[in-house]
C-alpha cells in the first residue's frame, strides 16, 4: 500500500484494514489502548509499561510519534503502549499474532475427585438427555467439560480464554468495567458470544453429542465472574466491606444468561446453576476445591491454597474454615515482568543452574517461546538463592554476576539482569523482576502465615496442603518451600491438585449431594481480612527477604 | 557523628536491629532525640528515597528501610513528645473509604515523619468526614489520600469534594496509589499526585512552601 487514509490497522496476515470504530479517548491515551478499545486484544501484560514487548507491532507505512514526542518513520517495530494513539495519523500498523492475548493460553484441565460420591445427578439425566456441562470459569481462562452425568463419564473439553481480558486482566478492572449498566451488558455478551458459545459447541462437536442431549450447566467462578454472568452489578464486591450481592447456589437459566440465543438449538429453560461461593474474594472456585479435594472431610487440619492474582487460602480445622485472599498480583502469573508469560505451550517452566549455564523445561506442545511462566520465576529465586546468585535482598551478588560471561549478563534500565540462554534475544530476569516476585511470594507467605497465627498452629501441625491452580500444577514444591512461599511446610506435606475449581464444577453435576455440601460450607466459614491483622504486614516485610 | 552515620546506614540498608541498638546508644549518650532524627534517621530515609526515585532501589528495600525507622522511631516518638518538639507542619493522612490496603500509606506517613512533618494517621476504610474532622482538629496544613484499588479510586473523589465542601479551601490534598495518575489528581481537585513515597515527600514540601 502506497498510500494511507487516516491510521489503518491490520491484524496478523491480514490485507484488510481493521475497522476502527472507537476514536482515542484522552484517558486512554496509547495505541495499544486505542486496539483494546476497537476489539484488537493486544497483548499489555506489563500494564503499558513498555518493558516486556508482548505488544510489538509493525509500522508498514507512514509516521506515528511515540508520547513523549518522538516521531517514529516506517518501517520499524514499534511498542504500542509507547505510541500516541491518533487515529488520523497517516500510517498503516500490522498487529503480528503473537502479540494478541487469542494466542493460545494453556488451559487447566488436569484434575481429579478426591472425594467418595454417589451418581445422584443434579439434573434429570435419563437416556435422551445425560449430559451436563461443568464450567470453570476462570478471570483469564475457562473450561467447558461434558460429563454424562448419569454414569460419571467424563465426554470431551474445550478450553480458552476468557474474552473480557480485553476489559482488563484481573478481577478489579472487570469489578471497576461491569459497575456501570453498559459495561455489565458488555462483559456479559463477550463471554458469552465469544467464549462460553464457541466452547460449549466445541466439546459437543468433540464429544459427538447433539446439543438436546444437555440436561444442563453446572458452573464454577470466582465471585465477580459469577456475577458477571448472572448480570448482577458486581460494584460493591470492589470496595470494603466487599459484600457480593449474592453467594448462595443460584439457579438461573440459559434464556437468562443469553446462551440459548448463541448456541443453535439449546433449549432455554435449560437450567445453568451457579456454585455457592464464600465470601467476595473467595468464591465458588474455592468452595468447589474444598469439596473435590476431599479436604472438607478430613480428620485432620488442612490447607487450601489457590496461587493466582488473588491468592485465597483456606483453613480447614474440625471441620471449620477461616480463609483470606491476599493481594499477590499477577507476578506469577507472569505479568510485570521482562520476558514474563502466562503458562502457555512453548513457555519455559523449569529452570536450574547447572554449574555454567541454565537447565531450561519447556512446557510441551508447541514451539520454544521467548517467555518465562511463574513456576520457573519461582526456580530462579530457589536456584539463585541456593547457589548463591541472590542475596537476601533479592540482588545479585556482584562477583557472581561479574563472573557471568559477558552474553549472560545485561545492564538495563530496570537495573541489572541475566540472561536466559546467551542468544542476545534471549529472555532475561532482571533485578526489577526479582522485586516483584518478592512481593508476590511475600503476600502469599505472609497471609498463610497469618491465617495459621488466627487459629493458633504451625505449618508441620498441617495434614496435608492442597495446592490448585495451574500454576500449582507446574511448580516444583520444594523450590517452593524454599523460597518462603509456603513458609515451614514439609513436601510430603502438600497435594498438587490441579483444577480443583473444575473438579467442583464436575462433581457438583454428578451428586447432587456435593453441591448441598459446598453449601453448608459458608455457615462455616470465618473470613479473615489480613489487612484488619496487624501482623500481617510485618509479615509481609519478613517475607520479602529470600 | 560516625554513630550518627551509622544510624543512617543501618536505617538505609534496613536493619532494624542495629538501627534500634544505635538509636538506643545515641540517648544512652545524651543526644537529643530530635537531633537522632533529622542526624540519624532522616539522612538514612532521605538516601534510600532518593535511589529508589532513581530506580536504583525497589519496593522491597524501600519497605524494609522504612521499617527500620519506624521501630527507632517507636522508641524516640514519646521523647519527642515529652520534650514538647512541635513539627512545622501536620498532615493528615488515610487510605479512603473502600479500601483497606495501608502498607504504601504507611510507607509516605513515614517518609514524611522522617521529614519531620507532624502526621495524624487515621488508617484505613476512612470515610469522608473523618478526614475533615481531623484537618479541622489538628489545624493540619495538609492531607494524604490512598487508594489501591481501581474500584475505591472514585472514594478520592467523594473525599476531596467532602474537604472542599466543608470550607477547608486552602488545605493542599495529595493522591497516590498504584491506580492513580496525575491527570487523575488534577480532574477531581486534587493538588498534587505522589507517584512513590520519596516524592510524596518533595510534592507536600513543594505545597506547603510554595
Amino acid at each position: 500500500m502506497s498510500q494511507t487514509r487516516g491510521l489503518c490497522i491490520h491484524r496478523g496476515d491480514s490485507a484488510e484494514a481493521a475497522p476502527l470504530l472507537h476514536a482515542p479517548d484522552a484517558a486512554k491515551p496509547t495505541l495499544a489502548d486505542l486496539l483494546l478499545a476497537n476489539n484488537i486484544p493486544i497483548e499489555t501484560r506489563c500494564h503499558q509499561r513498555g518493558w516486556c514487548r508482548g505488544c510489538r507491532a509493525r509500522l508498514e507505512a507512514g509516521h506515528l510519534e511515540t508520547l513523549d514526542g518522538h516521531t517514529i518513520a516506517a518501517p520499524a517495530d514499534i511498542l504500542t503502549c509507547t505510541i500516541r494513539a491518533d487515529a488520523s495519523a497517516e500510517a498503516t500498523v500490522r498487529v503480528p499474532e503473537r502479540s494478541l492475548v487469542s494466542a493460545r493460553p494453556r488451559v487447566g484441565v488436569t484434575f481429579s475427585i478426591d472425594t467418595p460420591y454417589r451418581v445422584n445427578p443434579l439434573f434429570p439425566a435419563d437416556g435422551a438427555r445425560a449430559i451436563t456441562a461443568a464450567i470453570d470459569l476462570g478471570t483469564t481462562t475457562v473450561v467447558v467439560l461434558l460429563v454424562n452425568a448419569a454414569t460419571g463419564e467424563l465426554l470431551a473439553r474445550a478450553g480458552g480464554l476468557n474474552a473480557q481480558v480485553q476489559y482488563g486482566d484481573n478481577v478489579l478492572t472487570r469489578i471497576a468495567h461491569g459497575s456501570t449498566t453498559d459495561g455489565l451488558a458488555q462483559l456479559r455478551e463477550i463471554v458469552i458470544t465469544k467464549t462460553l458459545a464457541p466452547l460449549l459447541t466445541e466439546a459437543l462437536r468433540k464429544a459427538d453429542c447433539a446439543i438436546d442431549q444437555l440436561n444442563g450447566i453446572t458452573v464454577a467462578g470466582n465471585t465477580t465472574m459469577l456475577h458477571l454472568l448472572a448480570g448482577e452489578n458486581p460494584a460493591s464486591i470492589g470496595v470494603a466491606p466487599f459484600t457480593p450481592v449474592f453467594l448462595e447456589t443460584t439457579r438461573v437459566d440459559c434464556e437468562r444468561i443469553g446462551l440459548a440465543a448463541r448456541v443453535k438449538g439449546l433449549a432455554g429453560e435449560r437450567p445453568v446453576v451457579l456454585l455457592p461461593g464464600l465470601s467476595g474474594y473467595v468464591g465458588a472456585d474455592i468452595a468447589a476445591g474444598i469439596v473435590a479435594t476431599g479436604m472438607a472431610f478430613d480428620e485432620r487440619p488442612s490447607l487450601l491454597l489457590d496461587l493466582g492474582t488473588n491468592g485465597e487460602i483456606a483453613l480447614q480445622r474440625d471441620r471449620a474454615f477461616f480463609v483470606s485472599a491476599t493481594a499477590a498480583g499477577p507476578a506469577f502469573e507472569g505479568s510485570g515482568l521482562s520476558s514474563g508469560t502466562r503458562a502457555e505451550d512453548g513457555a519455559i517452566a523449569d529452570l536450574a543452574w547447572a554449574g555454567e549455564d541454565w537447565r531450561i523445561g519447556r512446557l510441551g506442545g508447541g514451539t520454544a517461546s521467548r517467555g518465562i511462566c511463574g513456576s520457573a520465576y519461582l526456580d530462579f529465586l530457589a536456584e539463585g538463592k541456593r547457589h548463591g546468585l541472590l542475596e537476601a535482598n533479592g540482588r545479585f551478588r556482584d562477583a557472581w554476576w561479574t563472573a557471568l560471561p559477558e552474553p549472560m549478563r545485561e545492564r538495563t534500565c530496570h537495573g541489572r539482569a541475566i540472561r536466559i540462554g546467551s542468544e542476545p534475544d534471549a529472555p532475561r530476569i532482571s533485578e526489577a523482576d526479582v522485586a516483584r516476585l518478592l512481593q508476590a511470594k511475600a503476600a502469599i507467605g505472609a497471609g498463610v502465615e497469618t491465617l495459621l497465627a488466627r487459629v493458633g498452629m504451625a505449618a508441620r501441625e498441617i495434614g496435608t496442603l492442597y495446592l490448585a491452580g495451574g500454576f500449582g500444577l507446574h511448580l516444583n514444591v520444594a523450590n517452593a518451600i524454599a523460597i518462603g512461599l509456603l513458609p515451614g511446610f514439609d513436601p510430603a506435606q502438600v497435594r498438587v491438585v490441579g483444577n480443583s475449581a473444575l473438579a467442583g464444577a464436575v462433581l457438583a453435576a454428578i451428586d447432587r449431594d456435593a453441591l448441598a455440601e459446598m453449601e453448608t460450607l459458608r455457615a462455616r466459614t470465618t473470613i479473615v481480612e489480613l489487612n484488619h491483622d496487624p501482623a500481617f504486614e510485618d509479615r509481609y516485610i519478613d517475607h520479602l527477604s529470600l | 557523628m560516625s554513630e550518627m552515620n551509622a544510624l543512617s546506614a543501618a536505617v538505609e540498608k534496613g536493619k532494624r536491629n542495629d538501627a534500634k541498638l544505635l538509636t538506643q546508644q545515641l540517648l544512652d549518650a545524651g543526644h537529643k532525640p530530635l537531633d537522632i532524627v533529622e542526624q540519624g534517621l532522616v539522612p538514612g530515609m532521605s538516601a534510600i528515597g532518593e535511589k529508589f526515585k532513581n530506580n536504583e532501589v525497589f519496593v522491597p528495600e524501600m519497605l524494609i528501610a522504612a521499617r527500620a525507622m519506624k521501630e527507632c522511631m517507636i522508641l524516640l516518638e514519646p521523647l519527642l513528645a515529652k520534650a514538647g518538639i512541635k513539627p512545622k507542619y501536620t498532615a493528615v493522612i488515610g487510605t479512603v473509604q473502600g479500601d483497606l490496603h495501608d502498607i504504601g500509606k504507611n510507607l509516605v506517613a513515614m517518609m514524611w515523619k522522617g521529614a519531620n512533618i507532624g502526621v495524624i494517621d487515621l488508617g484505613t476504610n476512612v470515610p469522608p468526614e473523618k478526614f475533615v474532622e481531623a484537618i479541622k482538629a489538628h489545624n493540619a496544613q495538609a492531607v494524604g489520600l490512598s487508594a489501591l484499588l481501581t474500584t475505591t479510586m472514585p472514594a478520592m473523589k467523594t473525599t476531596v469534594d467532602a474537604i472542599r465542601a466543608a470550607g477547608l479551601t486552602s488545605t493542599k490534598i495529595l493522591i497516590g496509589g498504584a491506580p492513580v495518575t496525575a491527570e487523575y489528581a488534577k480532574e477531581i481537585g486534587a493538588d498534587a499526585y505522589g507517584t512513590d513515597a520519596a516524592s510524596a515527600v518533595d510534592s507536600l514540601l513543594a505545597l506547603l512552601e510554595a
